[in-house]
């Protein structure tokens, strides 16, 4: 199974290598096609103002939904929750960033309910295992951006993989109960219908307890059946007589009390509701019945039962979660629906968009192109050294031989990217020879699946105009920039040569007829 | 300190032909991404803490020596 995963950190460590791939930073203009199935894994930004925190987070949805418009319908899509895994509380009463979170999450909720081939998994409950100290590396995240603390890379895997399956899991229908010391403490036949333990003092409590979920369990559409060595005539009493038994007589859908083997009594139920009998789960409080429904159906699923009673809601929600869940997002959200309403309608909504277009118009995004001066020239060597998958011809730079460029004549541009959500600095640079060679053209990930590399190289070419009759270019391939491998094609220049994998490129400047959006605010400095 | 950090390289590059000589240069596996996971790795098994001043000068396996040997 391939998979694409859209994402806005750096999570690479956190997902095997070889069967998942990833979309640029915060990038949904590329949505494959080669893929077996999608997975959404967004992280709440570190940042400081809630309330710009809280749109951009409210674009989250915005662009999650754009995605699942998109996606072929037979394809999954696995939409992790977002989870604030840190943050400062400067006040008490700002809510801003918590119900974006919230209605995020509720978008998703009901995406997955409208599509089947959506489905959420809750990534709180990975981060509740730790405390906030334990999420997050900061030394590690200002170096990487990479927000989940790598030391959680071999768990967060773990974890992952049980999330993969319970999705992959057929959901049960129909459990089967045995009754004595399993529904209540006790044994019916020798303790009697006031003897039982159900309801009043411990364990008749945790037993009531059980029921309980039980019975929820039923209201949730799972068949309830019974299977117990029993006087059927004894439990009927008890159903009807015993005030403090939860699950009666109505609740089950069918029932064998009787001495026969209890393989026998299930594959007789199976026929009765007309189920497979691997839609079963056999409960049972005697290891010894369980084994032989092991052994005689291993068809059904029969999970081992807690030696104590006050184990029981533990057991409870592992045995719901497992079989009768297929993924699980809170419910609570579901009954939060009118409060996300109320603050829907407070929010001013601004950034909503129904497609790329209106995104990136919403973003406002503001391009700065710099000329190489002292102030920026370490970081365009060290981006020379350190990009490798938006680099043309990954030509490594030391200081001094961008100064003895600059020296030549070479023209030598950063770029600086800026939008509503924040300032990404210096993200790229153009060397440029003084024959009008494109030596090198380089850009940071993070800021890919904007159109920003295209508007950039627009007004590079533009300012170049006035000076040179021809441009030339080259892209000469390595182990990590097939991303760019057609990129001047798209801004209009030809292919002059091929050899070895590297392309020769020219283009009069006669033909240099940029389009550069309006959107773009783009200054030169 | 030598073998046991060229091992730990092995294993978390998944490159059994790592030596002494080896370096970001002549190993392919050896990106920044990596670079935390050998990071990660180093801390665990010498019980160190590596500043990122010091993480950002590990380059290849002589440099790591160095930077660890001067730790202890």
């Amino acid at each position: 199974m391939k998979h694409y995963i859209f994402r806005n950190n750096t999570i690479e460590a956190f997902f095997p290598e070889c069967n998942y791939t990833f979309s640029g930073y915060d990038d949904i203009s590329f949505i494959p096609q080669d893929t077996d199935g999608y997975i959404w894994f967004y992280q709440v930004p570190i940042k400081f103002d809630s309330q710009t925190l809280a749109e951009e987070i409210q674009g989250f949805g915005d662009k999650l939904q754009l995605v699942a418009s998109q996606i072929p319908g037979n394809k999954t899509l696995i939409v992790l929750t977002l989870e604030k895994i840190w943050s400062i509380k400067y006040t008490t009463g700002d809510f801003a960033v918590r119900d974006a979170i919230s209605k995020f999450n509720y978008i998703a909720e009901e995406l997955a309910s409208f599509h089947q081939n959506i489905k959420i998994i809750d990534f709180g409950q990975f981060c509740r295992q730790y405390a906030a100290s334990e999420l997050i590396d900061w030394k590690i995240y200002f170096i990487s951006q990479m927000e989940l603390n790598l030391r959680l890379a071999s768990k967060f895997k773990k974890w992952w993989n049980e999330q993969l399956k319970s999705i992959a899991l057929k959901r049960k229908k129909c459990l089967v109960l045995d009754l004595d010391n399993t529904l209540w403490g006790g044994i019916l036949g020798e303790d009697g219908i006031e003897g039982i333990k159900i309801g009043g003092d411990y364990p008749g409590k945790a037993f009531l307890y059980f029921q309980g979920g039980l019975k929820q369990l039923a209201r949730n559409g799972v068949i309830l059946t019974v299977c117990s060595k029993n006087n059927e005539a004894d439990v009927l009493q008890a159903w009807e007589k015993n005030p403090y038994i939860v699950l009666k007589k109505e609740n089950f859908a069918a029932w064998r009390i009787n001495w026969q083997d209890k393989a026998s009594n299930i594959a007789e139920l199976a026929q009765e509701l007309n189920i497979g009998l691997d839609s079963m789960v056999f409960i049972d409080d005697n290891p010894t019945e369980r084994e032989l429904v092991r052994q005689m159906l291993p068809m059904v699923e029969v999970p081992d039962f807690p030696d104590q009673p006050y184990m029981l809601p533990d057991y409870l929600k592992k045995l719901v979660e497992h079989y009768f869940t297929v993924y699980s997002l809170t419910r609570e959200d579901l009954a939060k629906t009118e409060q996300y309403k109320a603050n829907a309608a407070r929010a001013a909504e601004k950034s909503h968009f129904t497609n790329m277009e209106d995104y990136l118009k919403s973003l406002e995004i503001k391009i700065s192109i710099i000329a190489v001066n002292e102030f920026n020239i370490s970081r365009i060597a060290q981006m020379t050294q350190k990009t490798n998958q938006f680099n043309l011809t990954t030509h490594r730079l030391e200081e001094s031989e961008i100064r003895d460029m600059t020296a030549k004549g070479w023209k030598i541009w950063c770029i600086s990217v800026a939008d509503r959500f924040g300032d990404n600095g210096i993200t790229g640079a153009v060397f440029v020879s003084n024959s009008g060679h494109i030596d090198n053209l380089l850009l940071s990930c993070r800021i890919l699946g904007k159109g920003i590399e295209t508007a950039f190289m627009q007004k590079v070419l533009e300012m170049l105009k006035p000076e040179f009759k021809t441009i030339t270019a080259r892209y000469i391939p390595s182990a990590k920039n097939s991303l760019v491998s057609e990129f001047y094609e798209r801004i209009g220049m030809k292919i002059s040569g091929t050899e070895d994998g590297v392309k020769s490129y020219v283009m009069s400047t006669e033909d240099i007829n940029p389009q550069i959006k309006k959107y773009y605010s783009i200054t030169v400095k | 300190m030598e073998e046991k950090i060229i091992g730990i390289l092995k294993e978390t590059l998944e490159t059994p032909s790592i030596n002494a000589d080896s370096n970001q240069q002549n190993t392919e596996k050896w990106d920044s991404l990596n670079q935390l996971n050998i990071v990660v790795a180093l801390e665990d098994a010498f019980d160190v803490t590596l500043e990122p001043e010091e993480i950002a000068e590990m380059k290849s396996v002589t440099d790591i020596v160095r930077i660890l040997s001067a730790k202890k």
